[in-house]
């Protein structure tokens, strides 16, 4: 992947080369700037504005900005407790993917044992599996197993279903580790575990990063899952609870609003402070599957 | 002196042969422990129910009672013979052709734009990358409130004098489909681009000096150089897009629930009504049976083209 940040070298549609753009190349690139930001923005400022104002003008600045709509929101919409149970799955989601796919991330890349291929390729087929396609037996698999409405569902479907794309990116940073790193420290006597803890773990830490993050994301922002599996009010999650809150208060878009900012902000500030983690990662992802 | 003692060890005869094997096979087991939990999860939530969507496909089954009866093929022969299938399927297909539309035209442009030198080209990618990072809840929200009757897209064509073009966006049976996919585009145009314009830098600038030695314009090196180049990179946003097609539940489920009338079912949505609401989970996994397969294909595509672009 390029370089997020880095300035692209010099080059037009055609590929001739100039020292600045000409100012009608940033025509487009404003447009399709406000196509992106503004809606989310506008919605955004909704959040903070009284019915009153969102009357007199929908495309207005709050002014004077009113955090009625988000009280309400979090206390009589039950904000307070979607967004708690979204905050527990979605840490569990992260803690534990990012312990089991740098085992097996570790373990494919740079230990060797029978059958290694074939439990590669077996992991792949995962990557294309849309989670639709199986819903009904995995629904039918959690009631079996009585994880039916509990966390527990959830966390471990997120985790098994995207654990393969996961293994795949722990397994590309591992790869890239110089091999005299683990031959000196098995000459010196380590097992194999203090190599992967002490030596391996550490230097992988960016690919820990990006599994971390992207895990966080896509638990944080996913809505099949816990709409089949979570059946009561008190363990529904952000999306969840928006979609179910969204059928009473279709109309009050104040309301609606300080809900989309609710699930929105998290994600978008983790998003300005790690974008070059972000991009790189939900690109290379993209690409996988 | 460690590099001695270990080489001595594992090079005693005959002894050392056993020392060997067990060596090896404990490193197997160490192995094995490492990639355990994985697997574990993998075999029991993703594989075995893969495996359980094809088989409950052969079966007609409410989900509750003991008794399931097996119906050979008679689900996939409903299939086929069903009208709501054929028309979830020519959805997918329009609703890719609308978000790859957008996600190239606006993606090449974008990328083209943003490979010369620019003021403010972190400032402008990451604006297109926001909406990719949104939960598409939110998106489906937003966009609820953009198309609504009285909503922003409305009294902004109202502002211009176009108010003939305004309608209820989602309750339009010609508009709703390429609307929503509009919606879908905006949450995914980011990373096209950002896709894109890694193709475009990894094309070799020579290319287009020799080019301009011969004379060509502008157009002609793009047309002659940048296209053929980026033909592997367009390949794969086209899949992509054509994946995601097939892949979307949330947008639609959250906005239309597949309606007005089935305007907007696919075959996500078509599967989870027949299985959650109506418990015809044999007939909803003979949905899912064509999904996957069809997923498959575009995925393998996807991998195979990547690959040979690697070389």
């Amino acid at each position: 992947m390029t370089d997020f940040v880095s300035p692209a070298r010099a080059m037009t549609i055609g590929g001739a080369r100039r020292a600045r753009g000409h100012w009608l190349v940033y025509i487009p690139l404003i447009i399709l700037f406000l196509f992106a930001v503004a809606p989310l923005f506008l919605t955004w400022f909704t959040a903070f504005k009284t019915d009153q104002q969102q009357l007199a003008n929908q495309y207005g600045l709050p002014l004077p900005p009113t955090l009625d709509n988000l009280r309400e929101a979090w206390t009589v919409g039950r904000f307070s407790i979607y967004f708690k149970n979204s905050v527990v799955i979605s840490i569990a989601d992260v803690i534990g993917m990012v312990i089991i796919s740098s085992l097996a991330g570790y373990a494919f890349a740079r230990l060797r044992f029978p059958g290694q291929k074939l439990l590669l390729y077996t992991l792949l087929i995962g990557l294309t599996i849309p989670v639709a396609a199986i819903i009904i037996p995995l629904y039918l698999t959690m009631r079996d197993v009585r994880l039916l409405n509990t966390y527990g569902s959830v966390i471990v479907a997120d985790i098994a279903l995207a654990a393969p794309i996961f293994v795949f990116i722990m397994r590309a940073f591992f790869k890239d580790l110089p091999s005299e790193l683990d031959d000196a420290a098995r000459v010196d006597g380590a097992n194999e575990f203090q190599i992967f803890w002490q030596i391996m773990l550490p230097l992988a830490r960016p690919g820990l990063m990006t599994v971390a993050l992207l895990e966080f994301l896509w638990s944080w922002n996913d809505l099949l899952l816990p709409l089949v599996f979570l059946v009561s009010d008190e363990l529904r999650t952000l999306p969840v609870g928006m979609l179910f809150f969204q059928g009473r208060f279709t109309t009050d878009y104040g309301l609606m609003s300080a809900g989309v900012l609710i699930i929105s902000l998290p994600v978008t500030v983790l998003f300005l402070v790690f974008q070059r983690d972000f991009v790189k990662g939900l690109a290379s992802g993209a690409l996988k599957g | 002196m460690a590099v001695q003692q270990y080489s001595q060890g594992i090079a005693g005869v005959p002894a050392g042969r056993l020392r060997i094997r067990r060596y090896v096979l404990q490193r197997y087991l160490v192995a094995y422990l490492f990639i355990l939990p994985v697997l574990l999860l993998y075999l029991v939530f993703v594989l075995r129910p893969t495996l359980q969507t094809f088989w409950l496909a052969f079966y007609e089954w409410n989900g509750i009672s003991i008794d399931r009866e097996w119906v050979g093929l008679a689900n996939f022969h409903r299939l086929f013979g069903d009208p709501i299938f054929w028309q979830a399927l020519q959805h997918s297909l329009i609703w890719t052709a609308v978000v790859v539309t957008f996600n190239l035209v606006v993606g090449l442009i974008a990328a083209a734009l943003l490979a010369g030198s620019i003021r403010g080209r972190l400032l402008f990618q990451l604006g297109y990358f926001l909406p990719v990072v949104q939960a598409s809840i939110v998106t489906a929200m937003i966009w609820l409130w953009i198309y609504a009757p009285t909503g922003v897209l409305n009294t902004g064509l109202d502002t211009f004098g176009l108010e003939f073009l305004a309608r209820g966006w989602l309750g339009d049976f010609t508009a709703v489909l390429p609307a929503l996919a509009i919606a879908s585009s905006w949450m995914t145009f980011g990373l096209s681009v950002v896709i894109l314009l890694a193709g475009l830098q990894g094309i070799d600038p020579t290319l287009y000096d020799a080019a301009r030695v011969d004379g060509a314009g502008q157009g002609r090196m793009f047309l002659d150089i940048t296209i053929p180049s980026l033909r592997n990179t367009i390949t794969i946003v086209i899949l992509l897009a054509l994946v995601d097609a097939f892949k979307v539940f949330d947008i639609i489920w959250a906005t239309t629930e597949g309606g007005p009338i089935r305007a907007t079912e696919v075959l996500s949505t078509y599967l989870f009504k027949e299985g959650f609401q109506k418990n015809q989970y044999g007939y909803g996994s003979a949905i899912a049976v064509a999904l996957s397969l069809i997923i498959l294909v575009g995925s393998v595509l996807n991998l195979t083209i990547r690959e040979r672009g690697d070389d």
